[in-house]
């Protein structure tokens, strides 16, 4: 083995012991047992069978409506959520580098402060203030002649969407304000010079010049989205009037293995729901690196 | 455990050939009985006063020593760690599970028929109902602690205040509702919990239901009968009407609603007691109970909760296990321990023990009055035909997710027990059983 073989065997060794035991080994032991089902006889009381079921699992949660409408939900999720996260986080990082914002430092700390809470505390919290005989919020809201609650199936998904934006935003923005640190500050001065104002240079330069950023954020936050678990089920463990126990694929598995015993059909619910995750990775990233390079094709010819 | 199981020999006074059978055919550990042994056994459980049980349990014996760990309470993950624990091989040797979902984890096959350490002269001392709840398929799975007979809490100073009557019938109670809202529009007699599908459970329980019945070898499952369907309209009415709240039990939003005295009752059972004071203790004095509304003005009540102790399948400590539960249901040293943390109102389903609790709790929460001598009216009056399904998971999911939509006015509890209906069939037919008469 040459010197470099050896290197490179040393040192992505590590990567992959961990990458099988944690990634490879489990997912493959959910495929394993998304393809049994447990079977009884007489009563029931004389314990359980695993029987092979082929892609019955499959088939069962496919079929099952409230596992479809887990879907939905994400894709309403998602067209609320991702608008607003990229909108309101390059908002703010466009003012933290424009020339008017004062207290850099303080305001990018403080914004990125909620993101140091973890996602099940932000949920307790939030879910707090949702409650309308505690809140001082709901309180205010109602004062003001505002009467809308969270905790309703109408409320829910807002309720959700806050959560995670006041959880992230602050994230993705100190992203987007680090891709706009590092433009180039001649392209910038020389827009100037041409006449253009703030607005102006943010538009027509900056959000092109970080447009990578952009993407890069959108792609995490989808595949993230996949993923709706932890505020959810905090919402749900606080009100079942505002979403039901398998109000999203993850939560469907989580009940499905946890309340109903059901563990071949909480695999398949997770493999579906792994597959979902890896074609739209596919596709996101495929779609975003056509464009730049599509672009770059015109600007050559 | 296990360790120190197979260094220093298993042996139970007075049990120890049996055990030494036992634990030989269970476990194949290399395990050498012998006299003047000690086992230490693990107990998983959530019931308040659990942890003062336990320490009075190992002053004062030298052959068994209980490790005692909290988990959350069943329905809050307590159960889906136990399951998970069970699948796993790490379960611990003592589990408590309420009546509800013992059926369950018998059916998953995550328990011990202990059937051999259940003896007559134990069932005897028990509550029988609560024997026939840990009975399944003619074996007993379980040892019964508590009987958590139906209860309804009332504020005292705000009925004697507005002059109403404290409902003996469910009629009376509607009547007591609109007397309370107009007394105080911000008031209500009680509180429809919809995450909690039990406490409705009780109340059909009460009006003459059987959810669950077999016939041969098949389930019967009927969540629909006429029974429920007077249970589900009369709380459908009280829900339309505005005449109690709707809340999560034991949420921030419903502690708020007994604390700032919009909520002035609550259905309960024998436990809520302690917990009721420990949520509101500056409300001493000024709150009372009494028998649960019913039909027809005559006795007549459901279970809501209550726990058993049982051994799980894996424990190689069965006889260990099942003394130590069976201390915990039957010694008046356990059930003293127990309700000396103040916020246990357990009812013993030990004939015996009643006495000796209803002395260890102090009712000046309740002006003094003989919460005991309640309970035990309400236990007694526990209907007998009453069976929990092998899905308590499903049906309980299913009422739960739907009684949501339902008090936020997006369909009616009827729906809701229609679809645990629909639900639970098809759960028990996936799952291989047969279903009679659908």
């Amino acid at each position: 083995m040459s010197p470099k073989a050896r290197a490179v065997t040393v040192l992505l060794t590590p990567f992959f012991v961990l990458f099988t035991v944690v990634m490879v080994v489990p997912i493959g032991y959910a495929l394993w047992l998304s393809l049994f089902t447990e079977q009884q006889s007489g009563l029931g009381f004389g314990g359980t069978q695993t029987v092979f079921t082929g892609l019955g699992n499959y088939l069962t949660a496919l079929g099952d409506h409230a596992f479809r409408d887990g879907f939905l939900v994400l894709i309403g999720y998602c067209a609320l959520y991702i608008p607003l996260l990229l909108a309101g986080g390059l908002a703010l990082a466009l003012l933290l580098d424009s020339a008017l914002a004062r207290a850099r430092r303080f305001f990018q700390l403080a914004l990125f402060l909620p993101h140091a809470v973890p996602g099940i505390i932000a949920a307790l919290i939030w879910v707090y203030l949702y409650t309308p005989q505690l809140s001082p919020v709901i309180g205010a809201l109602k004062s003001g002649g505002l009467d809308f609650s969270f905790l309703s199936p109408g409320g829910a998904l807002p309720a959700v969407v806050n959560i995670a934006l006041w959880e992230w935003l602050g994230y993705n923005m100190v992203i987007f304000y680090a891709a706009l640190q590092a433009i180039d500050r001649s392209v910038i001065e020389a827009a100037t010079v041409d006449g253009a104002g703030a607005w102006r240079i943010a538009t027509g330069i900056k959000i092109p010049l970080i447009r990578s950023s952009v993407v890069m954020v959108a792609l995490f936050t989808v595949i993230g989205s996949l993923q709706l678990f932890t505020e959810p089920l905090i919402i749900n463990q606080a009100s079942s009037a505002a979403l039901t126990s398998s109000w999203t694929p993850n939560m469907y598995a989580y009940a499905a293995a946890f309340t109903r015993n059901d563990y071949g059909l909480a695999a398949a619910a997770s493999v579906l729901l792994a597959l979902a995750a890896a074609v739209l990775s596919f596709a996101i990233t495929r779609l975003s690196q056509r464009t730049p390079r599509s672009r770059t094709k015109g600007r050559t010819a | 455990m296990s360790r120190s199981w197979s260094r220093t020999s298993v042996a139970i006074a007075g049990a120890t050939a049996a055990l030494a059978v036992l634990t030989a055919c269970g476990g194949g550990d290399p395990a050498a009985a012998g006299d003047g042994g000690h086992v230490t056994i693990t107990y998983w459980g959530w019931a308040k006063g659990t942890k003062q049980t336990v320490d009075a349990f190992n002053a004062t014996h030298d052959d068994i020593t209980v490790k005692y760990e909290e988990i959350p309470s069943g329905g809050a993950g307590g159960y889906a760690k136990i399951a998970n624990a069970v699948k796993a091989g790490n379960a611990p040797d003592l589990v408590s599970i309420e009546y509800p979902s013992l059926p369950e984890f018998v059916s998953q096959g995550s328990l011990q028929d202990i059937t051999q350490y259940v003896t007559d002269d134990l069932k005897k001392q028990l509550l029988p109902q609560a024997v026939e709840l840990t009975t399944l398929g003619g074996k007993n799975w379980a040892v019964p602690f508590d009987a958590a007979p139906q209860t309804y809490y009332y504020r005292k100073d705000f009925f004697t205040q507005h002059k109403i009557e404290v409902p003996k019938t469910w009629d009376e109670f509607r009547t007591a509702a609109a007397a309370v809202k107009k007394a105080d529009p911000k008031a209500r007699i009680g509180t429809f919990f919809p995450d909690d599908p039990t406490t409705f459970e009780a109340m059909v329980w009460q009006a003459g239901a059987r959810w669950f019945a077999t016939e041969g070898d098949a389930w019967k499952v009927d969540t629909t009968d006429p029974a429920t369907k007077k249970v589900t309209a009369y709380w459908q009415g009280l829900l339309d009407d505005g005449l109690v709240n709707s809340a999560t039990s034991f949420s921030p939003a419903w502690t708020g609603a007994l604390k700032s005295g919009d909520t002035v009752g609550y259905l309960g059972a024998s436990w809520g007691a302690g917990a009721l004071k420990g949520l509101v203790p500056d409300q001493s004095g000024k709150w009372a109970a009494a028998p649960m509304p019913t039909w027809d003005g005559k006795p007549a009540g459901g279970m809501l909760g209550g726990s058993t102790w049982a051994v799980t399948k894996d424990s190689h400590q069965a006889a260990a296990a099942v003394k130590f539960a069976t201390w915990m249901s039957t010694s008046p040293d356990a059930i003293k321990a127990r309700l000396s943390s103040g916020d246990s109102s357990a009812y013993p389903a030990a004939a015996a023990l009643r006495p000796v609790a209803k002395k260890a709790f102090d009712t000046g929460f309740y002006g003094g009055q003989d919460l005991y001598g309640l309970f035990d009216g309400a236990a007694a009056a526990i209907k007998r035909d009453w069976a929990w399904g092998p899905t308590g998971g499903t049906t309980n999911t299913t009422l739960k997710d739907a009684f949501g939509k339902a008090a936020d006015g997006n369909g009616t509890l009827a729906d809701a027990v229609r679809s645990a209906q629909d639900a639970t069939v098809r759960e028990l037919r996936k799952r291989g059983l047969k279903v009679a008469g659908q």
